[in-house]
C-alpha cells in the first residue's frame, strides 16, 4: 500500500517535471525567436506558456513586447495592464505601458495632474499587493512580539513607551492592511477593459439604434460598470459613459 | 463771517469795546469788498473773420491793483477750434487822483486757436473763477472762410507763371507720397513727407510739426528726417515747386486689409515782404497738413507655399561659406549664411540647420545689417560647429525661401554643399561648458523582453492560505506568552506550589551527590540520601523542612493508606542515622545495595499519590 502511493507520488513529480521541462524550452525557443525578431513566433510560444494556465508578470510583459512589435497595441496596452495587476511596481511594464498610450488615438491621462492624487497613485502603485502584504505580517510580528514581551517581562513595570510603540505600529499596520485590501480589491473586482478594434462606438444604450455618445479607439483603457448581453456599460477616464459591443474589447482579467 | 461772530462775542463782554470794535469790523469788510471789485474782466480777439489756415488770437484781460498775480486760467475746449498754447503779459500803469496813488495792472492771456472747419461760429462765454470769485466772458461770433484772410506772402519770382493761383494751398503744401498702394503683408514701403511751396525758400523761417502719423498696423522705422530747412526745385503735375522732403518713413504691415496712414501736420512761419518802405514785413504763421493715405495690404498667397517658409517678402541673395573642410576631432570651424537683399529683413526667421550626427553646431550668432534706406540690408548668420567624430560628413544644402511681390512667386534659394573631412585628433577636449551637451534622447521604444523569468505563478499571499497561517501563529504565540506569564504568577505567589514544583528538582541534587558517593563506596552517600529523601517528602507533603523522621512517616502514612512504603523507608533513614555513629561499618558494598534500594524508594512514592 505505501509503495503503491510513493510510486505514484514519484511518477506524478516527474511528470510535473518534464512538463515544466517542456515550458521551459518553449520559453527558451520564443526568447530566441523573439532576438531573431520572428516576434510572431515569439508570440504563439508566450501564448502557449500562458494558456498552461501561468500567471506571471513578466510572461505577460514579454506577451506585451511581442504585441507591440506587431503593431497590435491595444494587445500591448491589455498585457501590459495585466503584467500591472499583479506587480502593480513592474516598472519596465510601466514605462512600456506609457509608451504605447502616448501612441492611441485617444489621448489618455496616465498619471493625474493633482499633486496630492498623483503622489497618492504614485505610492499606491509602487507598493505591490504582494509587498503589502509582506509589510503587514512584519509589523503584525513586531507587534506581537513587544507585547509578548510586555506581558512576559514587563509585568510589574512602567510600559508607557512600549504602549505607545505598538500603538504606532497598530496604525501603520491599519494603514497597510486597508491599502493591501484596496489592492486586493481591485485585483479580484475591478473591470476594467481595452479597446482592441480599431474604434469602438459608445451608444447610449445597449443596442445600436441608440443615440452615438462617443467613439474611442485601439488601446482605451476603461471601467466597466454594468453588463446587458452583448453590451457593456463603459465609463471612460474622462467621466463620459455608454454602451459599447463586448466583441470590441477585451477584459483586463487574469 | 468771522468778524460778526467776534462783535457778537465780544458786544457780550462790554458796551465800551463794543463801539471800537464795530468800526474795524466795518472798515475790513470794506476793503474786502474794494479789493473784490478791483477786478474787471475782458475777452476779446484779434479778427472776426478769418480764414482757416489762419490763427485766432483771443484774449482774457484781467485789470485791477492785484491782477498781477492771477495764474494762467485753464479755459475749457471750444468747439470748432484747436487750443495751440497761450500766452501771458502783463502791463501796469499809476495814476495819482487828489494826491492818492493807484495802481492799475493789466493782465493779459492769449491763446491761439485754430479754427477746424469753415462756417459760423460762436466762442461760448467761459466761466472763470479768479481769487473766489466767478467771471464770466462775453460770447463772441467768429466767421470762418476757407483758405486764409491774411495778405498773402509772394509767390516766388522765379517760379510765378500766370495760371499761378493765389490760393494759399496750392502754394504751400504737405505732400505724402508712397511707391506702392497695393502690397503684400511683410512687404516694405516707404512713406515720404515733402513740403510744396511756390513761395520763396528764404521767406520761410521755421518749421514745426503739430501732429505726426500713426501707422497702425506697421511696423514702422524712419529712414530720414530733415534738420535744417532746405528746399531744391521739383517738377509736380508739369508745374515747378520747391521742395523739401521732411521725413521719409519705411512701413512694413503686419496685418492685411485697408490700412491709413494718418496725416501729418504741421506750423510754418512765413514771413510777408514789405510792400512799402515804412513796411518792415510780417511773419504769418500757417497750419497746413497732408491728406491720410490709405494702403491695400493682402495676404500672401498660400498655394505653393514652400516648407519652411518663414514670413521672409522682398527680394535676397542667399549665399554661405565654410571656414574649414579639413578638420581634426575637437576643431571647430564656422558655417557662415547670408542673406543679402530688400525686404523686410528683421521680421523673418533664419533658415533652420539640419542636425548632423557628430557635428555640433553651437548656438548661431545672428546679425542683421540694415542700410540707411531701412530696406536693404544683411542678414548673417554664423554657426560654430565642433567635429566630434572622426569620418566624412556632408552638410546638406539650406534652403531659404522668400516671397518675392514683383514677380508675385515664392522663390526658393539653396546653398551649396559641403563636404567636411575629420581625421583623428589630439583629442584635445574643449573644457567650455558651452561646448557641453546633455545627452538627448534620439530615439523612443518600448524596453526589451524580460528573458530571466522563474516560470512560476506569481501568488498572491493575500490569497494563500499559508500567509494567514503565519497571523494564526503569531496569534498562538501570543497566547502562549499569556499563558507563560500566567504560570509564572502563580509560581511566585504560591510557595507550597512552588515547593512541590522545586521537590523534585532538589532530589535529583541530592541523588547525583548520592551516586557520586555511592559509586565511590564513601560514607557520604548516607548523609546525602537522608538530606534529600527528607526534603524532598516534606516539600511533597507540604510540611515544613526538618521535621522528625516520625512526623514525616506519619504524613506517608496518611497519604499512602499502606505501611509498605513507609517501612522501607523509616528503614532506609535508621541506616543513614547509623551511618552516622559508626561511620567504618558500611563496606562500598552496602553502600551500593543502599543506593539501589534508595531508588526503588523513590520509584515507590512516584507510584503513590504524593
Amino acid at each position: 500500500m505505501k509503495k503503491l502511493v510513493l510510486i505514484l507520488l514519484i511518477i506524478s513529480f516527474s511528470l510535473l517535471l518534464i512538463g515544466e521541462l517542456k515550458i521551459d524550452k518553449v520559453f527558451q525557443n520564443a526568447l530566441n525567436e523573439y532576438e531573431t525578431k520572428n516576434y510572431e513566433n515569439a508570440l504563439r510560444d508566450f501564448l502557449s506558456i500562458e494558456n498552461e494556465g501561468l500567471i506571471n508578470a513578466d510572461l505577460f510583459y514579454n506577451i506585451g513586447n511581442c504585441y507591440f512589435r506587431i503593431h497590435q497595441i491595444g494587445r500591448s496596452i491589455l498585457y501590459y495592464k495585466k503584467a500591472l495587476e499583479i506587480e502593480s511596481d513592474h516598472a519596465s511594464a510601466r514605462k512600456n505601458l506609457e509608451f504605447a498610450l502616448t501612441l492611441t488615438k485617444d489621448k489618455q491621462e496616465t498619471s493625474s495632474e493633482d499633486v496630492i492624487r498623483s503622489f497618492w497613485e504614485k505610492l499606491f502603485d509602487s507598493l505591490s499587493i504582494n509587498l503589502l502584504a509582506v509589510i503587514a505580517l512584519m509589523i503584525f510580528g513586531l507587534i506581537i512580539l513587544l507585547t509578548c514581551f510586555m506581558i512576559v517581562f514587563y509585568r510589574n513595570r512602567e510600559r508607557t513607551v512600549p504602549i505607545f510603540i505598538t500603538t504606532v505600529l497598530i496604525f501603520f499596520l491599519l494603514i497597510f492592511l486597508l491599502l493591501g485590501f484596496l489592492k486586493w480589491r481591485a485585483y479580484h473586482f475591478l473591470n476594467e477593459g481595452v479597446i482592441l478594434t480599431p474604434s469602438a462606438i459608445g451608444y447610449s444604450g445597449p443596442s445600436e439604434d441608440f443615440t452615438r455618445v462617443f467613439t474611442i479607439h485601439e488601446g482605451m483603457i476603461f471601467e466597466i460598470e454594468r453588463e446587458e448581453g452583448n453590451w457593456s456599460l463603459i465609463k471612460l477616464p474622462n467621466g463620459l459613459g455608454g454602451w459599447v459591443h463586448k466583441e470590441d474589447f477585451e477584459l483586463i482579467k487574469l | 463771517m468771522l468778524t460778526k461772530q467776534n462783535v457778537v462775542n465780544t458786544g457780550k463782554q462790554g458796551a465800551v469795546n463794543m463801539k471800537r470794535n464795530l468800526t474795524i469790523t466795518i472798515l475790513l469788510v470794506l476793503t474786502a469788498m474794494l479789493l473784490a471789485e478791483d477786478i474787471i474782466i475782458e475777452s476779446y480777439v484779434d479778427k472776426t473773420k478769418i480764414g482757416l489756415q489762419d490763427q485766432l488770437k483771443y484774449t482774457i484781460e484781467f485789470s485791477g491793483e492785484k491782477a498781477g498775480e492771477i495764474a494762467t486760467p485753464d479755459i475749457p475746449e471750444i468747439d470748432n477750434f484747436r487750443n495751440m498754447g497761450v500766452s501771458s503779459s502783463s502791463s501796469s500803469s499809476y495814476s495819482i487822483v487828489n494826491g492818492k496813488m493807484t495802481s492799475k495792472i493789466r493782465k493779459s492771456f492769449a491763446y491761439i486757436l485754430q479754427p477746424e472747419r469753415t462756417g459760423n461760429y460762436i466762442i461760448p462765454p467761459i466761466t472763470l473763477k479768479v481769487k473766489g470769485k466767478t467771471f464770466t466772458t462775453q460770447p463772441i461770433f467768429i466767421k470762418v472762410v476757407a483758405g486764409t484772410t491774411e495778405p498773402l506772402p509772394k509767390t516766388s519770382r522765379q517760379l510765378s507763371r500766370n495760371d499761378t493761383s493765389g490760393k494759399l494751398e496750392d502754394n504751400l503744401f504737405v505732400l505724402a507720397e508712397v511707391d506702392k498702394k497695393n502690397i503684400y503683408k511683410g512687404e516694405p514701403i516707404t512713406v515720404e513727407f515733402s513740403l510744396y511751396t511756390r513761395y520763396d525758400p528764404y521767406d520761410i523761417n521755421d518749421l514745426s510739426f503739430s501732429s505726426e502719423p500713426v501707422f497702425n498696423g506697421f511696423w514702422n522705422e524712419i529712414s530720414f528726417r530733415a534738420k535744417r530747412i532746405g528746399f531744391s526745385s521739383a517738377m509736380l503735375n508739369e508745374q515747378r515747386y520747391h521742395k523739401m522732403p521732411l521725413i521719409r518713413i519705411v512701413l512694413i504691415p503686419t496685418r492685411t486689409g485697408k490700412l491709413e496712414i494718418t496725416s501729418l501736420e504741421m506750423l510754418v512761419d512765413v514771413r510777408i515782404q514789405s510792400t512799402s518802405f515804412f513796411d518792415f514785413g510780417s511773419t504769418k504763421r500757417y497750419s497746413i497738413k497732408s491728406k491720410p493715405i490709405y494702403i491695400n495690404v493682402k495676404e500672401l498667397p498660400y498655394e505653393n507655399h514652400p516648407e519652411g517658409f518663414s514670413g521672409a517678402v522682398g527680394k535676397y541673395t542667399l549665399s554661405s561659406s565654410v571656414s574649414d573642410t579639413e578638420l581634426k576631432i575637437g576643431d571647430s570651424f564656422t558655417y557662415n549664411l547670408s542673406i543679402k537683399g530688400t525686404g523686410n529683413l528683421k521680421q523673418f526667421e533664419v533658415p533652420a540647420l539640419p542636425e548632423i550626427k557628430n557635428l555640433r553646431f553651437l548656438d548661431p550668432e545672428i546679425s542683421t545689417k540694415i542700410n540707411s534706406d531701412k530696406k536693404t540690408g544683411t542678414k548673417s548668420i554664423k554657426y560654430l560647429v565642433i567635429a566630434q567624430e572622426k569620418g566624412v560628413f556632408n552638410i546638406p544644402p539650406i534652403s531659404f525661401s522668400y516671397f518675392d511681390p514683383y514677380q508675385k512667386k515664392y522663390i526658393i534659394k539653396q546653398t551649396r554643399e559641403y563636404t567636411l573631412n575629420v581625421q583623428e585628433g589630439d583629442m584635445t577636449f574643449i573644457s567650455s561648458s558651452a561646448a557641453q551637451s546633455s545627452v538627448e534622447r534620439e530615439g523612443d521604444d518600448i524596453g526589451f523582453i524580460i528573458t530571466n523569468i522563474k516560470l512560476k505563478d506569481n501568488p498572491i499571499y493575500f490569497d494563500e492560505f499559508g500567509y494567514w497561517l503565519i497571523w494564526l501563529l503569531f496569534i498562538l504565540l501570543l497566547l502562549v506568552s499569556y499563558i507563560y506569564a500566567n504560570e509564572r504568577q502563580k509560581l511566585s505567589g504560591n510557595l507550597d506550589y512552588q515547593r512541590q514544583k522545586q521537590a523534585n528538582k532538589i532530589l535529583r541534587k541530592y541523588m547525583k551527590t548520592a551516586a557520586d558517593h555511592a559509586g565511590k563506596g564513601h560514607i557520604e552517600f548516607y548523609s546525602a540520601a537522608q538530606l534529600g529523601l527528607s526534603s524532598y517528602l516534606a516539600d511533597k507533603l507540604k510540611i515544613p523542612r526538618g521535621s522528625s523522621t516520625d512526623q514525616l512517616l506519619t504524613e506517608v502514612q496518611k497519604k499512602t493508606d499502606s505501611s509498605a512504603i513507609s517501612e522501607k523507608i523509616s528503614s532506609l533513614l535508621e541506616k543513614c542515622d547509623q551511618s552516622r555513629f559508626m561511620p567504618g561499618g558500611f563496606s562500598s558494598n552496602n553502600i551500593e545495595n543502599d543506593f539501589i534500594f534508595m531508588k526503588e524508594i523513590i520509584a515507590d512514592i512516584s507510584k503513590t499519590k504524593i
